[in-house]
C-alpha cells in the first residue's frame, strides 16, 4: 500500500525534469564562463590559422551561441552527450563505463555509512550523557574533522606501505596471473575495493550518526516509548521497534543530502586511489578544457541526486504513516 | 480483599550535588480489589512518581529509598495452576514473597518487574494524546502487548481481541488498521484504555486520565473507565489533580502533599467531613457549577521543594492554622473519627480508616469554620499566625 497518489507523482516527475533542465543550462553558462576554450587542448602552435578553424568548426563554436545552447539542450534531452576531444569516443559511452565503477565504490560506502551510522547513533541516543557516549561521540567527531584524502593517504600508508595487506590503486589487478571469470573479477574488485571502502566508510558514518543521535533522544521523551516500557516490553524491543523506527525518519532526509556529499568526495578519494570512475574523469576533464566530458559527468551526478530526491519522497510515505502525498492539494 | 498495600513507600530523585528530592514520603495506602482509589494533589506533589514507582517505570534518577509495595499476585514462573504463588516460592526466603501470597513490587528486579507490568497492572499514561506509536496501526499496538504476555496466543486471535477491545470501548472494530493520527483526541483516550485491558489486568493507573480533554470527552472517559471497572472488575488507581473528578469516580482517596499523604479516606467522608486544612484549602479553589457567585479562593504561596526538605509539617509555610507544634515534625495521620468523638489523637491502625495528618485534627470544628472564610487565606494571615 503506498500513499503516494498518481497524481503527486506524475507532477513529482515533471518538476524533477524541470529541475534538470535548469541544471544543464546553468552547465552551459558555467563551463562557457570558464577562461580557455575546449579545443585549446586540440590546438598545438605549428597549427596553421585554417587547421585551427577547421577544429572550430567541426565542434560547432563557430555557431552563434544561442544556436549552441538550442543544439546543446536538444543533444542532452536525446541522449547524446556529444564526443571527447580527449578520449576520443562518445561521451555517453564514457558514462555508461565510468559510472557503474562510482556506483560500486560510493555504493558501498553509502551503505555501510547509513548502516553503521544510524546504529551508533541509535546507541549514543538511547544511553546519552553516558561514558560511552561521551567517549565515542567524541572520538568520532575528531574522525570526522579529519580530511578524507588525509585519511585515504593514512590508511594507503598503513595497509599498503607498511604491511602490504592490500591494493592502494585501480580497481582491477593491472597485469593479472589468473584467469578472467565472474568469480575472480569480483574478488579482484573486493580486494581493490577494500582500502578505499574502508578510507571513506571510517568518516562517512558520521554524518548519519550525528542525525540519529539527537532524533533518537528526543524520542526516548516521548509517550509511546513511556507506554511502550509500561507494556512489560524489553528494554531492547522499546529501543528498536518504538524509539528507533521513529528516530529514523529524519536519517531519511539527512541520506539525500549525505549522498550530494560522497559525490562530491568522489573527486578526490578516486584520485587518491586512482579508481577509474566519475570523480577521476570530472578532474581530468576539468584539467584538459574536456567540457563535453565535464558538463556530462556533472549532468549525470545531478540528476542522480534528483532521482534519488523523487526516491526518498516515496520512502517517506512507507516510514511514516503521516506523511501523504498528493492529497488536499 | 485487598488487592495493593503500600507499605511506608519511600521514593527519590538523586539530584547531581548528593542531595535527592524527596518525591514520595514514607506513604502508606490500600486499595481493595475492585475498588477505585483517588490520588489528588497539586502539581508536583509526588502522586505520578507514586503511581509509576509500583511499576518501576520511574525516570532514570528515580529509586525507591524504602518500604514496600504489597501485591495480590505474581510473577508467571512463580505461580501455580491456580494462579496463587507456589508454596516453595513463599518459603524461599530470597524471593519477595509474603506468607498470604503477596509479593512485594518495590523488591523485583527490571526483568522481573516487566512480566507484572500490563499483565498485572496496566497504566493509561498522563499524556495519552501521544502514547500512540505513530507509525503503528493501532490494532497492532494492543495486538503487542497480548502477544508479550501471553506469547502462545495465535496472531489471529490476538487480533481478534483487539478489535472485540476497540469495539467495547466505543471505537469501531475495523479503526484498528488506522494509525494514531486517524483518530481524535478522544478516540486516542479510548484506544489507550482498551489498550490497558489488553492483558486483563487487575490493577489499571490511570494517570490524569482527563487532563487535555474537552469537559464532555471528559465526562466520556470516565464513565467509559467505570463501564470498564463493572465489567472486568478492575481496581482503578486514579491520579488527578482536579478534585471534581475524584468525587464523581473514586470510592476512597487520599490527598497528597509535598510527597504526603495529608488526608485519606472514603471519598464522601473527605468531601463531607473534610479534616486538613490543605484539603479544605484545595477545596475552596475549586469551582462548583452550583454556586455561581462563588469567589474562588487559593492556597497563597507555593508547594515546598522536596529537596532535603525541612523537618515539620510540609504545609506549615503555607497554612493558615499552623502551630508551634508544626515545625517539630511532620504530624503522623491521625484517626479522624477517634479525634471528634474523643478529642484524642491517635495514630490510625486501618489504612481504611479516615485519616489526617494534622495536629489539630481535634479542633476541627473551628478549622472548618475558618476555612471557608476568604480573610483566612491571605498572606498576612498566614505570615502574621
Amino acid at each position: 500500500m503506498t500513499r503516494i497518489s498518481g497524481r503527486y507523482l506524475a507532477k513529482r516527475i515533471v518538476v524533477s525534469y524541470l529541475t534538470l533542465l535548469v541544471i544543464m543550462s546553468l552547465l552551459f553558462v558555467l563551463l562557457r564562463s570558464m577562461p580557455g576554450s575546449f579545443i585549446t587542448s586540440m590546438i598545438n602552435p605549428q597549427m596553421t590559422r585554417e587547421q585551427i578553424e577547421r577544429i572550430r568548426e567541426t565542434w560547432g563554436l563557430n555557431e552563434p551561441l544561442w544556436r549552441q545552447y538550442v543544439q546543446f539542450m536538444i543533444n542532452y534531452q536525446t541522449g547524446d552527450f556529444g564526443r571527447s576531444p580527449t578520449y576520443s569516443t562518445a561521451v555517453s559511452e564514457l558514462m555508461l563505463r565510468r559510472l557503474p565503477r562510482t556506483l560500486i565504490l560510493f555504493g558501498s560506502t553509502f551503505i555501510v555509512g547509513y548502516i553503521v551510522g544510524p546504529l551508533v547513533g541509535m546507541y549514543l541516543g538511547w544511553w546519552r550523557g553516558s561514558n560511552k557516549d561521551k567517549s565515542i561521540f567524541s572520538s568520532s567527531l575528531l574522525m570526522y574533522s579529519m580530511p578524507s584524502f588525509w585519511i585515504a593517504w593514512l590508511f594507503i600508508w598503513l595497509f599498503n606501505y607498511h604491511l602490504g595487506w592490500l591494493p592502494s590503486s585501480y580497481m582491477f589487478t593491472q597485469f593479472p596471473e589468473f584467469e578472467w571469470t565472474a568469480f575472480t573479477v569480483m574478488r579482484d574488485v573486493l580486494y581493490h575495493l577494500a582500502l578505499p571502502l574502508l578510507s571513506v566508510s571510517f568518516i562517512g558514518w558520521v554524518g548519519a550518526m550525528l542525525i540519529m543521535r539527537p532524533s533518537m533522544n528526543n524520542v526516548t521523551e516521548e509517550g509511546y516509548v513511556f507506554l511502550a516500557r509500561a507494556k512489560g516490553l524489553s528494554e531492547r524491543t522499546v529501543m528498536l521497534k518504538h524509539a528507533a523506527r521513529n528516530a529514523l525518519i529524519p536519517v531519511a532526509t539527512g541520506a539525500i543530502v549525505g549522498l550530494a556529499f560522497i559525490i562530491d568526495g568522489a573527486v578526490v578519494i578516486e584520485n587518491v586511489f586512482s579508481w577509474p570512475g566519475m570523480g577521476q574523469l570530472i578532474v581530468n576533464a576539468v584539467l584538459s578544457r574536456d567540457f563535453p566530458v565535464a558538463q556530462a559527468a556533472f549532468f549525470v551526478i545531478a540528476a542522480l541526486i534528483v532521482v534519488m530526491r523523487l526516491f526518498t519522497d516515496v520512502v517517506y510515505t512507507y516510514l511514516d504513516p503521516r506523511i501523504k502525498f498528493g492529497e488536499g492539494e | 480483599m485487598t488487592l495493593l498495600e503500600v507499605e511506608d513507600l519511600s521514593v527519590r530523585y538523586a539530584v547531581d550535588d548528593d542531595s535527592a528530592v524527596h518525591a514520595v514520603d514514607h506513604v502508606s495506602f490500600d486499595v481493595e480489589a475492585g475498588e477505585t482509589y483517588g490520588l489528588v494533589g497539586e502539581s508536583g506533589c509526588g502522586k505520578t512518581t507514586l503511581a509509576k514507582s509500583l511499576i518501576h517505570l520511574l525516570d532514570s534518577n528515580g529509586y525507591v529509598e524504602s518500604g514496600h509495595v504489597w501485591y495480590d499476585g505474581t510473577l508467571p514462573a512463580w505461580e501455580d495452576d491456580h494462579g496463587e504463588a507456589k508454596q516453595a516460592v513463599i518459603d524461599d526466603p530470597d524471593k519477595p514473597v509474603r506468607g498470604d501470597g503477596k509479593t512485594d513490587l518495590a523488591a523485583l528486579s527490571n526483568s522481573q518487574i516487566r512480566d507484572v507490568r500490563w499483565r498485572d497492572i496496566a497504566l493509561i499514561p498522563q499524556s495519552a494524546m501521544n502514547a500512540l506509536n505513530p507509525v503503528y496501526k493501532v490494532g497492532d499496538q494492543i495486538t503487542e502487548a497480548i502477544l508479550r504476555h501471553e506469547p502462545e496466543t495465535p496472531k489471529q486471535e490476538a487480533d481478534d481481541r483487539a478489535r472485540d477491545l476497540l469495539e467495547r470501548v466505543g471505537i469501531e472494530p475495523e479503526r484498528a488498521d488506522d494509525y494514531a493520527h486517524q483518530f481524535s483526541g478522544g478516540m486516542k483516550q479510548r484506544a489507550v484504555i482498551a489498550m490497558a485491558m489488553a492483558c486483563n489486568p487487575d490493577m489499571l493507573i490511570a494517570d490524569e486520565p482527563t487532563t487535555a480533554l474537552d469537559v464532555i470527552i471528559q465526562d466520556r472517559i470516565l464513565e467509559e473507565l467505570e463501564a470498564i471497572q463493572e465489567e472486568f472488575g478492575v481496581s482503578i488507581l486514579v491520579i488527578s489533580h482536579d478534585i471534581s473528578v475524584m468525587a464523581e469516580i473514586c470510592d476512597r482517596m487520599a490527598v497528597m502533599y509535598g510527597g504526603k499523604i495529608m488526608e485519606s479516606g472514603r471519598t464522601r467522608d473527605i468531601f463531607e467531613e473534610t479534616s486538613n486544612p490543605y484539603t479544605l484549602g484545595l477545596k475552596n479553589s475549586f469551582p462548583t457549577i452550583t454556586e455561581a457567585d462563588q469567589e474562588l479562593v487559593s492556597i497563597p504561596g507555593t508547594p515546598p521543594t522536596l529537596r532535603d526538605p525541612e523537618e515539620g509539617c510540609r504545609f506549615r509555610a503555607r497554612c493558615p492554622f499552623a502551630i508551634e507544634e508544626c515545625h517539630s515534625s511532620h504530624p503522623p495521620m491521625y484517626d479522624v473519627e477517634e479525634a471528634i468523638e474523643t478529642g484524642r489523637l491517635v495514630e490510625a491502625a486501618d489504612q481504611r480508616a479516615h485519616r489526617s495528618a494534622c495536629y489539630r485534627v481535634d479542633e476541627l470544628d473551628t478549622i472548618r469554620t475558618q476555612a471557608t472564610k476568604e480573610e483566612t487565606w491571605t498572606e498576612q494571615t498566614i505570615e502574621s499566625r
